[in-house]
């Protein structure tokens, strides 16, 4: 994995480590495998017999965490793990009892040895029943998908267009930056537009001339493609005029392919924006554009927004899993309601109050990726056991996207007390994110416990490292509320509501109400920054004018 | 000065080897023997994630960490510096289950 950290990959031995692996090789090792006991959920740990009840050598002590010394075989705790290396030379490397990790007693630290680890994670694939999509992970080859899609995307070729600017363009707002019209209700609707026109690879595609209107209204009879509308939108925004534009022919074409959207009222913008996407798969899709050869569609929206979401079913009687895989657009994410303070111990319940509510991203991702208990009316067929059993559920993200998105669900609807409500705390998110524990291989190497095991996977080709280009905020109530687009360019942050874009200071996005996150692959996000020149080659030093539209 | 209180006399820290294993120890032989310990443990992992507890240790060690620098900390270090508050910010309710279950298991285990 050339993007992984290498610290997982190649952790340093500490030198008692490495001096026991010289002398005893690996056959310690080996003759441990026969004592480890596994657990459905991963826990890997020394078998001791039932009746024998955990005792330190030196302290006689029963509480606390327990060590096997490697040579010879005695218990020691915690505490007197480093007098047991003292008394006894070269009685070094221990391990965990109930963990199956390795301790150093002199070092008094834990240490990490990918031997050692390949040999309990091999113990513990022999015991599970069989795990076909373990096999799936390591032996498959990986495929490696071509960056050329990546190219594809370049915008060396639409370079020519930000030479042609309107002379018009005093302001020294970034190129594109246009304020949209509200056309009744329609926030919903520019906001989602707004980070659309400022997601790298889709802009690029759409400026560089990739979707040609003509052909497209010849292959087709009739004239509806959200895509031709799309275009149109670009090429507007994009002019250099700074007067507010009205994506109206947009709406009308948007409203045809969602009818049962068509109306005045406020939508939800991100029932909005998936809809969008799939307006433009529809045409663009389907036999439009040949697939490649892993059966992906290649349109517009799915080669940019499109990742792979990996569910794992385990039942917890006997450890088999079975394995989905989902094509996705985005990630909605529950909000994560259990966040425990010191404060709120002396409180009977487990619900935060606002005050010290501390909702963080990584808490929801962490949310999203934790192992779910499924309720016991929802028994789930083991075709190991034969029957009907308790099973947990995990999700992870097998392959990521080039544009991550993120959906906050804050719209609680309630089907059992007819009512929704929205979910008004404040959620903080950072500007540069690492997907890397979200990964399915992240999230399957963690359940054989602290290891250090690479599974080979076609992660490798997507980086997980992303940043941050546009926020959707709502504010106030359900019914009644406003969407607001927060835009990202070279360091800079915008305010784009409806009509009117100012430039903001970046505390005041941190504290807004997040509801849609935009993340870009990073590679893409300083790609994009360096390409695009915001101030124009003016000669007079002059302060930014406002232009009516921006102020 | 005359004992109000019948009580023995208060042990001797040299001779602890020695003595009769106290209370504590023989109900915890008795749940390991039986297994109950086991399930006891697994169940109270379960609620310690639910309640969202495991990740406010997790967050504590990350700080922990960020401050000291990621060379210099050991394992040890960790489990000094979040045990006594991982031991206050237990919730009540998870105590009490607790309790309860242990309770159930030497009633019937008396029998």
């Amino acid at each position: 994995m050339a993007t992984g950290n290498p610290l997982y990959a190649n952790p340093k031995l500490c030198k008692h480590l490495a001096d026991y692996k010289l002398r005893h090789a690996l056959s310690c090792y080996k003759s441990l495998q026969n004592c480890l006991k596994t657990t459905p959920n991963g826990r890997t740990s020394i078998y001791r017999s039932e009746t024998k009840i955990t005792r330190c050598c030196s302290c006689n002590g029963y509480q606390g965490r327990f060590l096997l010394c490697l040579i010879c075989s005695s218990i020691s705790c915690s505490s007197h793990a480093l007098l047991h290396a003292q008394s006894e030379n070269g009685h070094d490397v221990a391990v965990d009892i109930e963990r199956s990790e390795l301790y150093c007693c002199l070092c008094s630290d834990q240490v990490y040895d990918p031997d050692f680890d390949k040999v309990v994670v091999s113990k513990i694939m022999m015991d599970m029943p069989n795990n076909t999509h373990v096999d799936d992970g390591i032996r498959r080859s990986s495929k490696r998908r071509k960056l050329n899609s990546l190219m594809d995307l370049d915008l060396k070729k639409s370079k020519h267009l930000v030479l042609m600017r309107d002379r018009r363009e005093k302001s020294c707002y970034p190129l594109g930056l246009r304020g949209l019209n509200n056309l009744g209700s329609t926030c919903f609707m520019n906001s989602v537009l707004q980070a659309l026109l400022y997601a790298p690879p889709f802009r690029n595609y759409f400026l560089s001339g990739r979707h040609d209107r003509e052909t497209c209204r010849k292959r087709s009879s009739d004239r509806l493609c959200l895509a031709c509308n799309i275009d149109v939108i670009f090429s507007a925004v994009y002019s250099g005029d700074r007067t507010p534009y009205s994506p109206a022919q947009f709406l009308y074409s948007w409203w045809q392919h969602s009818a049962n959207l068509a109306s005045y009222e406020q939508q939800d913008a991100h029932e909005f924006f998936i809809s969008v996407l799939d307006g433009i798969h529809e045409r663009e899709g389907n036999g439009r554009i040949p697939t490649k050869d892993n059966g992906d569609c290649q349109c517009i929206a799915h080669r940019v927004f499109s990742g792979m979401l990996r569910s794992d079913v385990t039942c917890m009687t006997c450890g088999f899993t079975s394995t989905t895989y989902d094509p996705c657009l985005d990630i909605s994410l529950n909000m994560n309601t259990n966040n425990l303070s010191s404060i709120d111990v002396a409180n009977k319940s487990v619900r935060p109050n606002e005050n010290s509510t501390r909702c963080t991203l990584s808490a929801c991702l962490d949310l999203f990726t934790r192992p779910e208990k499924l309720g016991s009316d929802q028994k789930l067929y083991c075709q190991n056991c034969k029957e009907k059993r308790d099973s947990f559920k995990q999700m992870s993200v097998r392959r990521l996207p080039l544009v991550l998105s993120l959906h906050i669900k804050r719209f609680e609807h309630s089907a059992v007390r007819r009512m929704s409500r929205k979910i008004d705390w404040h959620l903080q998110f950072p500007f540069s994110l690492d997907m890397t524990s979200y990964l399915s291989s992240s999230i399957v190497r963690s359940r054989f416990g602290n290891r250090i095991f690479t599974f080979e996977s076609n992660e490798a080709d997507t980086s997980p490292e992303f940043e941050i280009f546009a926020v959707i905020t709502h504010s106030g109530m359900l019914e009644s509320g406003h969407y607001v687009t927060y835009l990202r360019l070279r360091n800079q942050w915008y305010k784009c509501d409806d009509a009117w874009i100012t430039e903001v200071d970046e505390a005041i996005v941190r504290a807004s109400q997040c509801y849609m996150i935009f993340y870009v692959q990073k590679m893409l996000y300083y790609k994009a920054n360096e390409d695009w020149s915001c101030t124009p080659m003016s000669s007079r030093k002059d302060p930014f004018f406002p232009i009516a539209g921006c102020c | 000065m005359r004992n109000s209180v019948n009580r023995p006399p208060t042990p001797d820290a040299a001779e602890d080897l020695g003595k009769e294993p106290m209370f504590q120890e023989i109900i915890n032989i008795k749940l390991i023997e039986s297994g109950e310990k086991e399930r006891l443990m697994e169940l109270l992992r379960e609620r310690l994630i639910e309640c969202g507890w495991k990740d406010e240790m997790k967050a504590l060690c990350r700080a922990f960490i960020k401050k000291k620098g990621r060379n210099d900390v050991t394992v040890d270090d960790l489990v000094r510096v979040i045990t006594p508050k991982g031991r206050a910010s237990i919730p009540d309710y998870i105590k009490a289950e607790l309790l309860q279950r242990i309770r159930a298991y030497l009633v019937q285990a008396a029998v």
